[in-house]
């Protein structure tokens, strides 16, 4: 692979009926560019709770993924409420989601554990006020 | 068991077919989305009362080939439109997902 494909979507706060869309547009592209069927798994999941995560915590956000020669980063940007404390954040089961996302099966407390479970290496950085940065990261032929 | 071998045993009315022919031998029950991607097998049912669009997003993501609205819940025109698109389907069954779940490790499929 020559140049690294980039792929940028704005998602939309709060739109549960177009959650999903762009992170299966991205597991798509993966599959159509031949790579391992193990990481288009995990970069699906990845991709998806990503994608949810700023549909349901942030009011939106950007999530990218770029594909390289031998990774695949999925970022997501955000400006929502950020979270005061990651490793609370980071637990199964711990959950801030509104009683609408809950009421459709979303805030399971298992989004961010989800991620960082299939991510090869996984970096969040949150300021409460100012937003939410994630970097996942997938390594091919691992 | 054949996924229309399966509708058809329990009584499932069925909104989209899917692939009829394929075969399930696990089954995995459960309404929130985050944690039936975290855990379930792929290529298994999965029993829900959860019936909306996003569930078919989670279907996709899992490989799940069969999705099973447990209580009566019915099908939302576009979830059958997406099950319909991405090759899965979708049944409503008048029993709980307690019952359904007896029902399926009746047949052979578990957890």
């Amino acid at each position: 692979m020559a140049a690294p494909v980039c792929m940028e979507y704005r998602i939309e706060g709060n739109n549960f009926m177009v959650a999903g869309t762009a992170s299966n547009n991205i597991k798509n592209t993966l599959k159509m560019l031949g790579i391992q069927s193990d990481v288009c798994r995990r970069a699906a999941v990845i991709a998806y709770e990503a994608e949810i995560n700023l549909v349901i915590h942030a009011n939106g956000g950007i999530l990218k993924a770029v594909i390289s020669e031998d990774k695949l980063e999925i970022s997501t940007e955000d400006e929502g409420p950020g979270i005061p404390d990651i490793d609370q954040a980071m637990t199964e089961g711990y959950t801030t989601a509104s009683n609408q996302a809950r009421e459709m099966g979303f805030g399971a407390g298992m989004g961010l554990p989800n991620i960082k479970r299939n991510s090869d290496l996984f970096e969040i950085e949150s300021t409460p006020g100012v937003g939410t940065k994630l970097i996942s990261t997938v390594f091919f032929n691992k | 068991m054949k996924i229309k071998d399966l509708c058809e045993k329990l009584n499932a009315d069925v909104h989209a077919t899917g692939d009829p022919e394929r075969d399930v031998t696990k089954a995995a029950a459960g309404d929130l989305l985050s944690f039936i991607i975290g855990t379930v097998s792929e290529g298994s049912a999965w029993i829900t009362i959860q019936a909306h669009l996003n569930v078919a997003a989670v279907a996709v993501l899992k490989d799940i080939p069969v999705i099973i609205l447990a209580s009566g819940r019915k099908a939302p025109p576009d979830l059958i439109e997406r099950c319909r698109t991405e090759n899965i389907c979708v049944a409503s069954v008048s029993e709980s997902i307690f019952g359904t779940c007896k029902r399926l490790s009746d047949l052979g499929i578990n957890g």
